[in-house]
């Protein structure tokens, strides 16, 4: 049987690791301007947000209702979404860093990249 | 506690356990941040490790996750809280044999961390994408906080209930 303050601090440490990580991450650069938005792992839409002038739209269907994607003058979002808890809307826009906009639901995520990424696990891209 | 006794407060347990889950879906996120939520749930899971034990708290877990996934009309979320919930088991199974009963929350904060590193682990092989990884920071850190909250719960349920 272990003290308590042995496990308050093994668990207060990593907290505390967490936080520096959490912190650290948000203030990442992160990589270029391009969105790449991916399905299951598969690039669906890639767009530069550098060069957008007005916004565009696109809808991907999903299993979990498919989602909405809006792009801006650098920054893009999830503006609609199919599943119940909206968590990928509630991301808000994504304009730099390395944190994705996610909706597991629909496995849908959006990167922002240094370009046209194909980040397909599976090799099927040639 | 054993016979009929043993699987009607399993029994109990379970529906207990889905109506907190069911109620607790009803509450929007509270953060948008996939894999938060407060997960109370498993304030059941472990009273029923501590209580009952390792057997009784993973089938208690298996029926509440099959049975919300199936209820919610959610199944797409049944392989997350699957591998989270049976993470979750994993890490405090063997911890529950360290911790004296004041100690229960370090079990279930550490049971919580791991549940959300199972949850992330399934959501990068499901949705197929290692970008994922950078919410690991934020789900280590909202486990230890929810674990500790709904150990903190149990561990006073535990307690008050052997007083009577």
């Amino acid at each position: 049987m272990r003290r308590t303050r042995f496990w308050v601090l093994l668990l207060g440490g990593t907290a505390l690791l967490a936080v520096l990580g959490t912190f650290w991450l948000s203030r990442s650069a992160g990589g270029g301007t391009v969105a790449n938005v991916y399905q299951d792992g598969v690039l669906v839409w890639s767009i530069d947000l550098s060069e957008v002038r007005e916004a565009e739209e696109l809808t991907i269907e999903g299993p979990a209702g498919g989602n909405t994607v809006q792009a801006e003058p650098g920054r893009i979002r999830v503006s609609g979404a199919g599943c119940p808890d909206q968590i990928c809307v509630g991301q808000g826009w994504l304009s730099g860093g390395v944190t994705p906009i996610v909706c597991l639901p629909n496995r849908l995520v959006i990167r922002l990249e240094e370009g046209e990424n194909e980040l397909d696990l599976d090799g099927v891209s040639g | 506690m054993k016979g009929a006794k043993k699987i009607t407060v399993m029994g109990l347990l379970t529906a207990i356990a889905l109506t907190i889950f069911m109620a607790e879906a009803q509450i929007p996120p509270p953060v948008p941040i996939p894999g938060v939520k407060l997960g109370l749930a498993n304030i059941v899971t472990v009273y029923a490790a501590f209580a009952l034990g390792p057997g009784e708290a993973c089938l208690i877990l298996l029926a509440r996750v099959l049975l919300g996934s199936l209820f919610s009309g959610q199944l797409m979320t049944l392989m997350y809280s699957l591998t989270g919930g049976l993470f979750c088991l994993a890490a405090m199974l063997p911890l529950r044999r360290v911790v004296t009963e004041r100690q229960i929350w370090v079990c279930s904060a550490v049971g919580a961390v791991f549940h959300n590193l199972g949850q992330l682990a399934a959501g990068i092989l499901i949705a197929r994408t290692p970008a994922l990884a950078a919410f690991l920071p934020v789900l280590v850190l909202s486990g230890l906080l929810t674990g500790l909250f709904t150990g903190l719960t149990a561990q006073f349920l535990l307690l008050f209930l052997k007083e009577k």
